[in-house]
């Protein structure tokens, strides 16, 4: 569990950059000096050759600066036995200790050092010493060192024991990096692009797009200014290792094996290699932090060691100075009031009240359960919010907040009920197996867009399912009514002194109209549409939010149908809006990294909530409203308390941008989607990851949880919407899957081996999916009754 | 687990310099710039590069927001407006530009192809003339049911199901291949014809889909065996009752149901063709025909909606004007026994069935410049059919008219028995005829009538039974 950096890294003491000046300092003193005994020494070993070689240098170097003036003298040494470098390395390594005295002390001084330093670990001191004195220079200027050093880490990773490799994996990725990155900041472009086409088809593919964006940098000053590279440059890059892992991984680096089989570490013993795997040592010094874990190896699932690497310091928000990982941070966050948001008592009461009322009159013999299901207990295992935890609110109700509330209950009772784990034990071929997935499976109304131009980035269906809007690239909003009705504004000719009351207000409605509506005001392609959910899904909502690439939100009054409000603030283009679940107040993500809170009353924002590395794309409410979430593209998604403006939870991490983010209603888990393709279910309380889950083959766009929470459904740009089950273990489908679980196109598949492509990662939890032709599917949604309704614009296979 | 890489995406081996230093140097003469060094052409070749792919990352992002797969002009514009940089104007992503590739450089082999984006030269004078300016439709929507309850309804709306397994049922669906030739590997199946059967549409609509299904090998052993031992007839009469039988009683033949409809309506139109008046053509007919037979025998193999193939060949048969004279009696008995037996199987599942044939049959029998012998399978076909086919045919449609006037007064032909038999077939004649009597009122008016739908002809045949012609005219009445 130890953060702390291994011991190999910074000898007690005598940490690598504190050994830096020291040494050059007595180097000057030392150079004539040592320049004489290194001829001694040369001619007495009969180097003739590096020996005329280092006269030249001498000489031509005679003004250079000490450590230019070590080079040659390490080169050389190169090219001598493994017994000589040692000694050599050991001089070096004694200077630090005692800056004034001469390095070069006689023989049996240097063979008393090795004597006293014999463990591996002080010969690995050794050798971090000297790299920061002059061996580095020369490391890093010849470009074959890292070839070959990245070939022999990778070979030893390689012929690592089945149960390591997993865990050494992922330090291919960092090593690789910075290899990349020193040559092409010392200019050697073909070396660069060399070592690129060598390595990087080994390189995990989770990694892509970094790969893909390193790639292209290739002058010195790309490195320089590059973010990515700066990252890789500044920040320490953590990887996880487990004990016994580590310490191969220090041995192989101290002594060329360990953990590698014998035999294949036979490059090593040149010289060539020697150099490589002090290349290696040197980003593993400088760079690179080990997360020393106790935990034994094959406790750890293989995929999980990939996972927990990357640039946790930045990424983690650091609490209390000391950068821990996200498991950490989120304890240290404490526990979170994730229960139901309170209904106000007097509130309550008036809803009872009306239900009452209601029954009396109903015809519908179960409208009289109404008051039960308004009365149900919370969950167990969740806090409840009191009131004074939810964000300030009018004191007083309005009416429209009880038909909400009636209606809510009324849907409870009236809605569908989906329990996929109806269909574990259900063989689907029998009359009984139907039945039940009708019981697990929703019923999905697909709506399809036709001749959307140049693209249609959003849609959403109001609570009440009486509107639809739908943001465009071509920069404005059209609204559709979905019960067929005409969509009227109100004229602007007229004097507001003379509206008394609702039926001088209809006369000066428009005349006319149509069922669709085109909502125009802003300056770029609109990214996202949300309805305002004040009226649920008794009353049709009466505003609508849009975000758009101009850098505005606007509110848009469904009443009059014009734009009320332009919320100015972010300073890129915003990517989405949502409100938060009792309306008022709303927040927006944006490409400026930020995602913030604003109420609609206010046109500057109340929040912001700062700390992503990247683009915020993505924002959801907890259903209680006292949290946001947010996804970005630093592959993290994050949870924020929505007051404080304070991180509460980082959930690390996708492989890829973290494209969309939904909160299941109980309020117990965050669903993720990214561009890896995969979908992963968090678990707020803990912010550990419960399961991923894999199958769709290109985005994913939108998610949605059923009512229940029980089921997902997801819709991705392959045309298709997913079911997933929420409640399964999920995992990596096996070949030989229980009879009946995966459906395709409704139909039980009764041989499903020969069929199976063999790229097939669907997971098991995978409970169906739905083709549609040519239709991303941009939006999915459950009604407060549980019907499922998706939206997408039909792509004619001409234009596209 | 070495050095896979566990998703189907590929790390992009690096294309280097897909910004040439040629461009660059291209560029700089274009500025007079003359003497671009080398080292100071490929640098900024690099930047270029790296600009452009820091444009591409950004104006990714906006395709990814836009719920897009496909980087647009418009992206771009984005991007470079976020990068403050000023965006490239004149690209629109309503009008993709076309690129035309530019006329090979015979001087300069190394420039490669060359495109350039077309600008297209507009007249103003003739846009004001066409003033053709069309408004695009706009954005509309449709709303379709993706899944009932779990299960997706196939509808044209939802993509067509992925086939699973050669069922009978889709495998009947499927319609005809053209193979004909015994023994070749079988061609993909063709899409189904656009007439579906009603019932097979009433139960599970029809996939419009080529679906590439391919026979097993043993399937296509079988086929080849069974038709060469059917065709050409040979003398190996035990051979070809094995091969009947089979047909006849083997379940899991329905993949191979199409190819046989096939061959046998092809085989029956060779036959016909060729003049048919030979031994052997008469021969091939007959056993198309016991095809036909055994086809409609096999409880397992689902023919109805191959009927409308097999159909034709039926008529073809019945009601060809030249069968090989030796077989003919027999080749339309048969058929019309074929037609009857199709009939009482699959009239009730197949409405209008029977309408149909009877029509088809009708005009057969009355048709203008039809043939004695045409006529004559007509009327075996209503015959095969009932009483009530045959009195529509003769007495209703007064075929016996047409037929009779065509024969010499006092003639005794087969086709006059024919009819004769038929019209017996409508009421029996009694045992003990008694005359109509022309001149009492009632006989004679019943003359008169059998006169008008019978002709003369047949009219003076029936007239000595007056019980048989009141049967015959009365039970025709309520029709009438």
């Amino acid at each position: 569990m130890s953060a702390a950096t291994p011991a190999a890294s910074t000898p007690d003491g005598v940490s690598p950059s504190a050994s830096n000046a020291p040494a050059t300092d007595s180097a000057k003193d030392v150079t004539s000096n040592a320049d004489q005994l290194i001829l001694e020494y040369l001619r007495a070993r009969g180097l003739k050759e590096a020996e005329k070689s280092f006269l030249e240098e001498l000489e031509r170097k005679a003004s250079a600066t000490d450590d230019k003036g070590k080079q040659p003298e390490t080169a050389a040494t190169t090219t001598i036995s493994q017994e000589e470098l040692v000694k050599q390395l050991a001089i070096f390594a004694q200077k630090p200790a005692d800056p004034t005295q001469n390095a070069l002390k006689d023989s049996s001084s240097v063979l008393q050092e090795l004597s006293s330093t014999g463990t591996p670990q002080n010969i690995q001191n050794l050798i971090s010493s000297i790299g920061q004195v002059g061996a580095e220079e020369i490391l890093s200027l010849d470009p074959t060192d890292k070839h070959e050093g990245f070939r022999e880490l990778e070979a030893w990773v390689d012929g690592s024991l089945d149960m390591y490799r997993p865990e050494f994996r992922p330090i291919l990725f960092p090593i690789f990096c910075h290899f990349y990155l020193d040559l092409v900041q010392q200019g050697l472009r073909e070396a660069a692009q060399d070592f690129y086409s060598t390595f990087s088809p080994s390189i995990s593919s989770v990694h892509y797009s970094t790969l893909n964006h390193l790639s292209t940098i290739t002058l010195p000053y790309h490195v320089q200014t590059d973010e990515v590279a700066q990252r890789f440059r500044t920040e320490k890059y953590t990887v996880r290792m487990s004990r016994s892992g580590f310490s191969l991984l220090v041995g192989w680096l101290t002594e060329g094996f360990g953990g590698e089989p014998s035999g294949s570490g036979e490059g090593f013993a040149g010289d060539k290699g020697r150099r490589g795997r002090a290349a290696v040592m040197r980003v593993v010094n400088n760079h690179l932090r080990f997360d020393v874990t106790s935990s034994p190896t094959t406790s750890v699932n293989a995929r999980a060691w990939e996972e927990s690497t990357g640039f946790l310091s930045a990424v983690v928000p650091q609490t209390n100075g000391s950068t821990t990982d996200a498991n950490a941070f989120n304890q240290s966050k404490g526990e979170l009031k994730l229960g139901p948001a309170p209904i106000p008592e007097d509130l309550r009461a008036e809803t009872e009240r009306t239900l009452q009322d209601q029954a009396m009159v109903d015809h519908d013999p179960g409208a009289r359960y109404d008051l039960h299901y308004a009365r149900q207990a919370p969950p167990p295992g969740l806090v409840a919010p009191s009131l004074s935890d939810l964000p300030p609110r009018p004191p007083m109700f309005q009416t429209v907040d009880v038909k909400r509330e009636v209606e809510k209950v009324r849907d409870m009772r009236k809605r569908i009920r989906l329990d996929p784990s109806m269909l574990n034990n259900a063989n689907a071929s029998t009359p009984q197996g139907a039945a039940s997935r009708a019981r697990a499976l929703p019923s999905i109304c697909a709506y399809t867009f036709h001749d959307v131009g140049e693209g249609i980035p959003c849609c959403e269906f109001s609570p009440d399912t009486s509107l639809l809007a739908a943001g465009f690239s071509e920069s404005y909003v059209r609204l559709w009514s979905l019960k067929g009705e005409k969509l009227k504004g109100l004229r602007s000719d007229f004097q507001s002194s003379s509206i008394r009351d609702s039926s001088s207000l209809s006369k000066i409605r428009e005349k006319g109209g149509s069922t669709t509506r085109k909502l125009i005001g802003h300056s770029g392609p609109v990214y996202s549409v949300s309805f305002d959910p004040v009226g649920g899904s008794a009353t049709p909502p009466r505003y609508l939010l849009s975000a758009s690439a101009d850098a505005t939100t606007r509110l848009w009054s469904l009443d009059t149908m014009t734009n009320v409000v332009a919320y100015r603030g972010h300073q890129n283009p915003v990517w989405d809006v949502k409100w938060s679940p009792m309306g008022i107040y709303f927040a927006t993500a944006s490409r400026d990294r930020t995602a913030r809170l604003w109420s609609t009353d206010r046109t500057s924002a109340l929040r912001i909530y700062a700390g992503h590395l990247s683009d915020v794309n993505a924002v959801a409410f907890h259903p209680n409203s006292l949290y946001l979430g947010t996804a970005s593209s630093d592959c993290t998604a994050r949870l924020w308390d929505v007051q404080r403006g304070s991180c509460v939870r980082v959930f690390y991490r996708h492989d890829d941008i973290v494209s969309t983010l939904t909160f299941s209603p109980d309020g117990r888990y965050l669903a993720t989607a990214g561009e890896d393709l995969a979908i992963r279910l968090w678990d707020l309380g803990s912010g550990k990851c419960v399961k991923k889950m894999t199958g769709h083959t290109a985005s994913i766009y939108s998610m949605a949880f059923s009512a229940e929470s029980s089921l997902l459904v997801t819709g991705s740009a392959d045309w298709t919407v997913r079911c997933w089950d929420v409640k399964g273990a999920g995992g990596p489908r096996t070949k030989s899957r229980e009879n009946g679980t995966t459906l395709t196109n409704g139909a039980t598949e009764e041989h499903p081996p020969e069929k199976e492509e063999t790229e097939s990662n669907e997971t098991t939890d995978l409970l169906a999916t739905y083709p549609t032709k040519r239709t991303p599917i941009i939006n999915v949604q459950f009604t407060p009754r549980n019907l499922c309704l998706v939206a997408g614009p039909y792509l004619s296979p001409e234009t596209r | 687990m070495s050095k896979q890489a566990p998703k189907a995406r590929n790390v992009p081996t690096k294309v280097p310099g897909i910004y040439k230093t040629d461009s660059v140097r291209d560029v700089a003469e274009s500025l007079n710039i003359t003497n671009l060094p080398d080292i100071v052409a490929s640098a900024l070749a690099s930047d270029v590069e790296y600009r452009i792919q820091q444009v591409v990352e950004e104006a990714a992002r906006f395709m990814r927001h836009a719920k897009r797969t496909t980087l647009t002009t418009g992206d771009i514009d984005q991007a470079l407006r976020v990068l403050n940089i000023e965006p490239l104007y004149g690209h629109f992503p309503y009008n993709p530009p076309t690129f035309r590739r530019a006329l090979p450089f015979p001087q300069m082999q190394s420039a490669g192809t060359v495109y350039f984006v077309e600008d297209e030269e507009i007249e103003f004078d003739r846009v004001l003339r066409e003033e053709k300016v069309t408004l695009p439709k706009g954005v509309t929507w449709t709303a379709h049911w993706l899944a009932v309850e779990g299960v997706q309804p196939l509808i044209p709306e939802n993509p067509p199901a992925i086939p699973k397994d050669i069922d009978p049922e889709s495998a009947a669906a499927k319609q005809a291949a053209p193979s004909n030739v015994p023994g070749s590997i079988f061609p993909p199946t063709p899409p189904s014809s656009d007439r579906p059967s009603p019932i097979q549409a009433a139960k599970q609509p029809q996939q419009h889909i080529a679906v590439k299904q391919v026979l097993s090998r043993e399937l296509q052993l079988y086929y080849t065996r069974l038709t060469s031992s059917l065709l050409p007839p040979t003398s190996d009469y035990a051979k070809r009752t094995a091969a009947l039988a089979s047909l006849r009683h083997d379940a899991g033949l329905s993949p191979l149901l199409p190819y046989l409809v096939r061959w046998v309506g092809q085989g029956v139109v060779d036959a016909l063709r060729s003049g048919s008046q030979s031994e052997n053509d008469g021969r091939v007919l007959e056993v198309l025909l016991d095809v036909i037979g055994a086809l409609l025998d096999n409880q397992t193999l689902g023919v109805e909606p191959y009927l409308h193939q097999l159909l034709p060949s039926i008529f073809s048969i019945l009601l060809h004007s030249a069968l090989p004279p030796s077989h003919a009696v027999q080749l339309r008995t048969t058929a019309a026994q074929i037609l009857s037996h199709l009939l009482t199987h699959y009239s009730t599942t197949y409405p209008g069935l029977s309408s149909r044939i009877v029509k088809t049959l009708i005009v057969g029998l009355i048709g203008e410049g039809k043939s004695r012998s045409t006529r004559e399978g007509a009327i075996r076909g209503l015959m095969g059919i009932g009483k009530e086919a045959v009195r529509q045919g003769l007495v209703k449609h007064q075929g016996a008219k047409i037929v009779g006037d065509e024969c010499m007064p006092g003639e005794s032909s087969p086709l006059v028995e024919l009819v004769m038999e038929a019209l017996r077939m409508i009421h029996p004649p009694s045992t003990h005829p008694t005359p109509l009597n022309p001149d009492s009122g009632g006989d004679g008016t019943i003359i008169e009538e059998l006169r008008g739908k019978l002709g003369h002809f047949f009219a003076e045949r029936v007239v000595g039974d007056s019980a048989w012609a009141r049967g015959i005219l009365s039970d025709d009445s309520p029709d009438t």
